[in-house]
């Protein structure tokens, strides 16, 4: 009896069945594309041939070292845990299977790197593609402890990609060294929403040395802060899909000798935040992202092409001196609400000074300040010095060991 | 298998009754009431220390009587009481039917063959009043006089109960969803939604229903996991002569009619959809994005139920019913959808959805009653639910994000195409066994649900106000910051359920019962998803965003050197398989496992003539697994995380018979609440504007991790108190009151994480949630006829509570973070008032005319919708106010004439978070896709003609 019923109801389901179309073709794929370059060669110093070696994804609770001028693999999360250091040598390159987002490179709380590259052996953390794109991969990820403001007292938050911990009270924390290190290629989308930068510092301390870097050709922002307080001298960003130098969740390190360069795709040259809007800033005593930014040349495509080169929202304050802006239909777009106890004070920032910019120079810029905070200022009480701005001198320090300018 | 053999069992057991004595049996029914069947009267073999009441059919039994005469005394209060001499011969059934009335007796024997059930809004009441606990019923009766096409709308004219607009969400007493559970015929029924614990009541066409019940107050039959009320469906069955109705039905929504409706290509009229044997890959390669023609909205409906009985010589009787109805209904919503957190981060003030929803039902039950004693029952249900929704969002031109790339003031514009299929399957083996001291009662059955949602397409553009400017050198671009912000996304669910019950009711003396009873249930749930993305090469702009098939072409497909304008992205690629331009592997899988099993024990004590005493233990075990591979959580993405637990359970409840028709009832009792999967597997479902995922930490701590306000448990403890007063003033008025009490330990909420994405995560939020209110409910007869039948009656029920629950200031899990900054809440779904009133008039001075209009009123407060962490404010769902009216005809036998206009206030449905900057309207992360929106009202004819 209970098959029949079935039968009627599965002949019932067919006849309504029939009112929905189909027609989906089957496909099959010949793939003649490689994509685990794994026993390619490179030449990196030497000139005999050598086979790549992989580092397995894992959590590592004991030292890495990878060792001069060698060529590594990676194809999942390698993941550095506290007590854990990561030693990358001179000349090395690192190449990620381009799979996308799962493939990166954290360093815990509690962890370091030292990368200790030259301008003549940089280290490069690069896609193993054939044919590399922005994309591909991950990128580099350092937790540290330094504070942030989307918590309060000695919590922690975790991060985008890999729900990692980050934050504390430990303004001197060090992650380690960064030094002539450039990433590629990276931004792997980790999914429907959040992408991997080329550089992430979450809660990253002023005793961690970050000395030229650069993020080249990445899907997402090439270098973002979520608070910390870590100072990063020379520092290059070249055709990054997002935003080139993004902060937020009150970063209050150093930002010195900047170049970034806009690619035919493109969001924001810095976009700033005071806190993490979804959260709300609930550092007690209160303080907001308030970075030193100094001597930096912004580059885009021309004022014709609607673009921004600084974002300033959600209440971040910042100290910028000697800015070259070159190519933008808008210098600086400044967003908040009315209030200094409103949730996103950033007007309040330009009448205390908290938020100031000092010798500038804008060339092919059509509007150099963009008022949206509902607070009443002027543009020279915001900007003092139009026309002194020179930037860095990147020719000259960013010579040899960058690409794509 | 363990079921089959407790079925061989019982079989056996209900065949081998003895033949050296005679047995009386018959049927009581209601002069008052059509001859419905009376039930719960008493009936006594006058100068014997026997006695039986009468069952929910009428129906009453003597066995193993010695031959000879005896004289039947029945009885029940208000009626006449009547003694009739009878005769019992070895080997031979008596039957004595009677009709029992409250004047003067006719003291005819007729045998009579009428349907009757627990339809009649009297009969339920009559229910409620002798019940053993508290319990709330609504019939077929009151369904179709209120115009209450399922049992969603059912449930929530019952007193303290009220359902959230546009989802299926309904809360009893402020608990939502995840303290309810749902059955169907005592046994355990399956969700048809990933996000949800109980299944959509609104799947329930009135056909099926019989009556619909909430028990809200614990009994130990009753799963652990409940909190604020079972809900329980009983189907229909029929037992008479024979009949076939057909019906037929039309419907506008003031809002839809004249809208040209859109609706996903690929999907049929009738709510189903063909391609789930595909890969995703080949159906996003065979298929576009672009939606079709979705009909003219004019909502249809057909349906028809049949049934069928067989007496056999030897006294058994076999009956058929079966149904079978589809409805269709068209809606349309203008109004914003806004994502407000601290700042605004995207806001389309001018947005449209419309929407498609089918529901296809057939149910067939076959009722075997082998004699008075013993009846089995099998029934079948099949359900196909679709939704099939097109938005459009800054239809003005005038969408704001805050990350947009080409300009964050103006112009941010998306589309979400979404089609949602349920399939479920219910089939019940049920069985009832009569014995002289003892009565058996049992059901197993098997349950699968089917969730699919195929081939979501979600698309953004930038600068859409040059869609708008006339200027074709103008146009619109893609948005695609994230390869998956234009995107195609696949969901498939299976839930696999056996559950089996058995009661064996045992009254060694005339004032005690003792109940036990074996609860089992075993249920598992597979998960995955997986999404591709479109990376746009060639971003030139697009003349036309609902065109898009001839942009995403096979021949644009970028497979080498850029000559394409697209690409397609995976976000978990094949092993040595590209993520460009391949199929891929789902991004999430999870895999739930619930096992649990039960005994319970409770006995029903009379103490004298006026209390009844039911202590109650129940001992359960349950253990919860669940494995996981989820995308984005490093090396924890795969993992998995058990719990299990031995509880015992007491529970005690107390009626009190004042005087005649006056009780009070009390209960206490402790129950807990489980975590479903979907709040432990940390996969994040995104829909347009929000994004939701699941906390192991739920179940429990892990060695080796270190935690804050994380409590080792995997369950919340709750403390449930009930008291309450009824008054049956007439057999159809009621005057009740009640009092209410919840503690909840270790409550869930679901509150934003602190996880730089802005994901909602579930976490046991604070240390307890306490609950307490009260509620009232009254039922009149204003004007009644001669025949003391109602002509115009109202009925009001409110419920007014205070809840409150205490927040951590900070919690530290093993994946996620909160904090709060208040340190107490009121509880998510709680309106402090919730009101429900009918107005009923129903004329009899007419001969071959039954008019009925009724007004029907409902109402909740303001309530939070989801709770606010960190520096976030409250989203709050504010109070609606619906009134509907329906007028039913019944000309003649066989004709009805049906008119209904439902949501006359047509009241504006609204979402706002509480921030700083005053109260900002949000889109709900619970209901639908906007807010700030009207329903429109709906107006509709029915023709209905039983042969």
């Amino acid at each position: 009896m209970k098959n029949n019923l079935f039968l009627v109801l599965a002949i019932t389901a067919l006849l309504f069945n029939s009112c929905a179309s189909d027609d989906t073709a089957d496909i099959y794929i010949t793939d003649n594309s490689v994509v685990n370059n794994t026993t390619n060669n490179t030449n990196t110093g030497g000139n005999e041939e050598e086979e790549d070696i992989p580092i397995n994804a894992a959590e590592y609770s004991s030292d890495l070292v990878l060792e001069a001028n060698k060529t590594y693999t990676i194809s999942g999360p390698v993941i550095m845990a506290e007590g854990a250091t990561l030693v990358i040598n001179e000349g090395v390159t690192i190449k990620a299977v381009a799979t996308g987002a799962d493939v990166y490179i954290a360093i815990s709380q509690g962890a370091q790197i030292i990368a200790n590259g030259t301008a003549s052996k940089p280290i490069v953390m690069t896609s193993g593609d054939a044919n590399p794109a922005a994309g591909q991969w991950g990128g580099l990820i350092l937790l540290g402890k330094a504070p942030i403001n989307s918590v309060t007292g000695n919590a922690t938050s975790t991060s985008e990609i890999g729900s990692l911990p980050y934050g504390g009270t430990d303004n001197a924390d060090s992650s380690g060294v960064l030094r002539y290190v450039r990433v590629e290629y990276s931004g792997g989308a980790a999914d429907g929403s959040s992408e991997n930068n080329g550089f992430s510092f979450y809660g990253v301390g002023a005793g961690t040395t970050v000395d030229y870097i650069q993020a080249y050709e990445g899907a997402d922002d090439g270098i973002e802060f979520f608070g910390g307080t870590v100072n990063v001298n020379h520092a290059v960003v070249i055709n990054c899909q997002d935003d080139s130098i993004d902060w937020t969740e009150g970063f209050t390190g150093s930002i010195t000798n900047a170049y970034v360069k806009h690619g035919a795709e493109h969001d924001k040259g810095f976009e700033c935040d005071g806190y993490n809007t979804d959260i709300g800033n609930l550092s007690n005593p209160k303080f907001w992202s308030k970075p030193t930014v100094k001597d930096v040349t912004i580059v885009g495509l021309g004022s014709g092409t609607g673009n921004e080169a600084v974002r300033l929202r959600a209440g971040t304050q910042g100290i910028f001196d000697n800015i070259a802006i070159e190519g933008f239909e808008e210098g600086f777009d400044l967003d908040g609400d009315v209030g200094a106890n409103s949730d996103n004070p950033t007007g309040t920032g330009v009448i205390n000074g908290d938020l100031d910019v000092t010798n500038v120079t804008f060339t092919d810029v059509t509007t150099k300040m963009k008022n949206d905070t509902g607070e009443t200022f002027t543009e020279a009480d915001f900007i003092t010095g139009d026309g002194n701005g020179t930037g860095t001198d990147y020719a000259a320090w960013g010579a040899g060991w960058t690409v794509g300018n | 298998m363990r079921y089959f053999i407790l079925f061989i069992a019982l079989l056996t057991v209900s065949f081998s009754n003895a033949q050296d004595t005679g047995s009386i049996v018959g049927k009581l029914t209601d002069k008052e009431y059509n001859n419905e069947p009376l039930a719960f009267a008493n009936v006594l073999i006058k100068g014997t220390t026997k006695g039986t009441t009468s069952d929910f059919d009428g129906l009453y039994g003597f066995e193993s009587l010695a031959p000879g005469t005896y004289i039947l005394q029945f009885s029940f209060v208000g009626y006449e009481t009547q003694e009739i001499p009878t005769e019992v011969v070895v080997g031979k059934i008596t039957q004595v039917n009677v009709i029992m009335g409250a004047s003067a007796a006719s003291l005819d024997e007729v045998v009579i063959t009428t349907t009757t059930k627990r339809e009649s809004e009297t009969a339920l009441l009559l229910e409620q009043k002798k019940a053993v606990e508290m319990k709330q019923s609504i019939g077929a009766q009151e369904l179709s006089r209120k115009g209450i096409g399922d049992a969603a709308g059912a449930v929530s004219k019952i007193s303290g109960v009220s359902k959230q607009e546009g989802s299926s969400n309904v809360y009893v007493r402020g608990l939502g969803d995840r303290y309810l559970n749902t059955t169907l015929n005592g046994l355990s029924l399956p969700s048809n939604d990933v996000n949800k614990k109980n299944i959509d009541l609104n799947l329930f066409a009135s056909d099926v229903i019989e009556n619909v019940s909430i028990s809200k107050a614990y009994s130990s039959k009753y799963y652990a996991d409940f909190s604020a009320g079972n809900v329980n469906i009983s189907s229909k069955d029929y037992s008479g002569n024979g009949f076939f109705d057909f019906g037929i039905g039309t419907e506008i929504n003031t809002n839809a009619i004249g809208k040209d409706f859109v609706k996903s290509e690929g999907t049929g009229h009738f709510g189903f959809y063909n391609r789930y044997e595909h890969d995703p890959f080949s159906v996003i390669i065979s298929h576009g994005f672009d939606p079709v023609n979705g009909g003219t909205p004019i909502n249809t409906s057909f349906g028809g139920a049949f049934g069928k009985s067989f007496n056999f010589k030897n006294g058994s009787k076999l009956s058929f019913y079966g149904t079978g109805s589809f409805e269709n209904d068209f809606q349309y919503r203008k109004g914003s959808n806004i994502d407000y957190t601290n700042v605004e981060k995207k806001a389309f003030e001018t947005s449209e959805e419309f929407e498609y929803g089918t529901t296809t039902t057939a149910m067939a039950s076959i009722i075997y009653k082998v004699d008075n004693n013993n009846t089995f029952k099998i029934n079948s249900l099949f359900v196909n639910n679709s939704s099939d929704k097109v938005g459009y969002f800054g239809i003005d031109g005038k969408g704001r994000n805050r990350d947009a790339i080409a300009n964050t003031d103006e112009g941010f514009y998306q589309q979400n195409i979404q089609f949602n299929e349920n399939l479920i399957y219910v089939n019940q083996l049920l069985g009832t066994h009569k014995f002289d001291k003892l009565d058996i009662d049992w059901g197993f059955g098997h349950n699968f649900v089917n969730a699919h949602e195929p081939d979501r397409k979600r698309l953004s553009f930038e600068n859409y106000q040059f869609a708008l400017d006339n200027d074709p050198n103008t146009n619109p671009i893609f948005y695609s910051n994230v390869d998956f912000d234009n995107q195609r996304y696949f969901q498939d669910i299976q839930d696999e359920e056996l559950n089996g019950r058995l009661n064996l009711a045992f009254k060694p003396f005339e004032t005690v019962k003792i109940n036990i009873g074996y609860n089992g249930r075993s249920k598992e749930r597979r998960f995955n998803n997986i999404r591709y993305g479109y990376d746009i090469i060639d971003n030139s702009g697009i003349a036309n965003v609902n065109a898009l098939n001839s942009f995403f072409t096979l021949d644009n497909l970028n497979l080498k050197d850029n000559q394409g304008t697209y690409e397609i992205k995976v976000i978990k690629p094949y092993p040595n398989l590209s993520n460009t331009n391949r199929p891929g592997q789902p991004e999430n899988t999870y895999k739930g496992k619930l096992d649990i099993y039960a005994g319970y024990l409770n006995t029903e004590i009379g103490f004298g003539e006026n209390w009844l005493v039911i202590p109650g233990i129940r001992v359960e075990s349950f253990e919860q697994y669940i494995e996981y591979d989820v995308i984005n959580l490093g090396v924890n993405g795969k993992d998995n995380i058990s719990a299990s637990d031995v509880l015992f359970l007491p529970s005690l409840s107390i009626k009190h018979s004042l005087k005649e028709d006056h009780n009070i009832r009390f209960s206490a009792s402790q129950t807990i609440s489980l975590p479903e999967f979907k709040e432990v597997a940390p996969f994040v479902y995104e829909s347009v504007s929000q994004r939701i995922g699941g906390n192991p930490d739920l179940l429990g701590q892990k060695p080796g991790e270190t935690y804050t306000n994380v409590k080792d448990v995997s369950y919340s403890k709750i403390l449930n108190l009930d008291l309450k007063y009824e008054w049956f003033v007439t057999k159809s008025e009621l005057i009740s009151l009640g009092a209410f009490y919840k503690q909840i330990e270790d409550p869930v909420n679901q509150v934003v994480a602190f996880d730089a994405t802005g994901t909602q995560r579930f976490f046991r939020t604070g240390d307890k949630a306490k609950i307490m209110g009260v509620e009232a409910e009254i039922r009149k007869n204003i004007i009644t006829n001669e025949d003391d039948e109602s002509q115009l009656s109202f009925g009001i029920n409110a419920t007014y509570m205070h809840t409150e629950q205490s927040l951590y200031s900070n919690i530290v899990g093993s994946n996620f973070n909160v904090s709060f900054v208040k340190d107490k809440e009121e509880l998510q779904g709680a309106s402090p008032l919730i009101i429900n009133t009918d107005i009923n008039y129903s004329p009899t001075n007419f001969n071959n005319y039954d008019p009925t209009a009724t007004l029907v009123f409902s109402y909740f407060s303001d309530r939070i919708d989801a709770l606010g962490s960190g520096q976030l404010g409250n989203v709050i769902e504010k109070g609606i106010p619906t009134l509907d009216f329906i007028l039913r005809n019944k000309i003649g036998e066989t004709f009805e004439i049906n008119f209904a206009a439902k949501n006359l206030l047509n009241p504006t449905i609204k979402y706002i978070r509480e921030t700083n900057q005053g109260n900002i309207i949000v889109t709900s992360p619970n209901g639908k896709d906007v807010s700030n929106y009207k329903k429109g009202m709906n107006i509709g004819l029915q023709l209905k003609y039983s042969f």
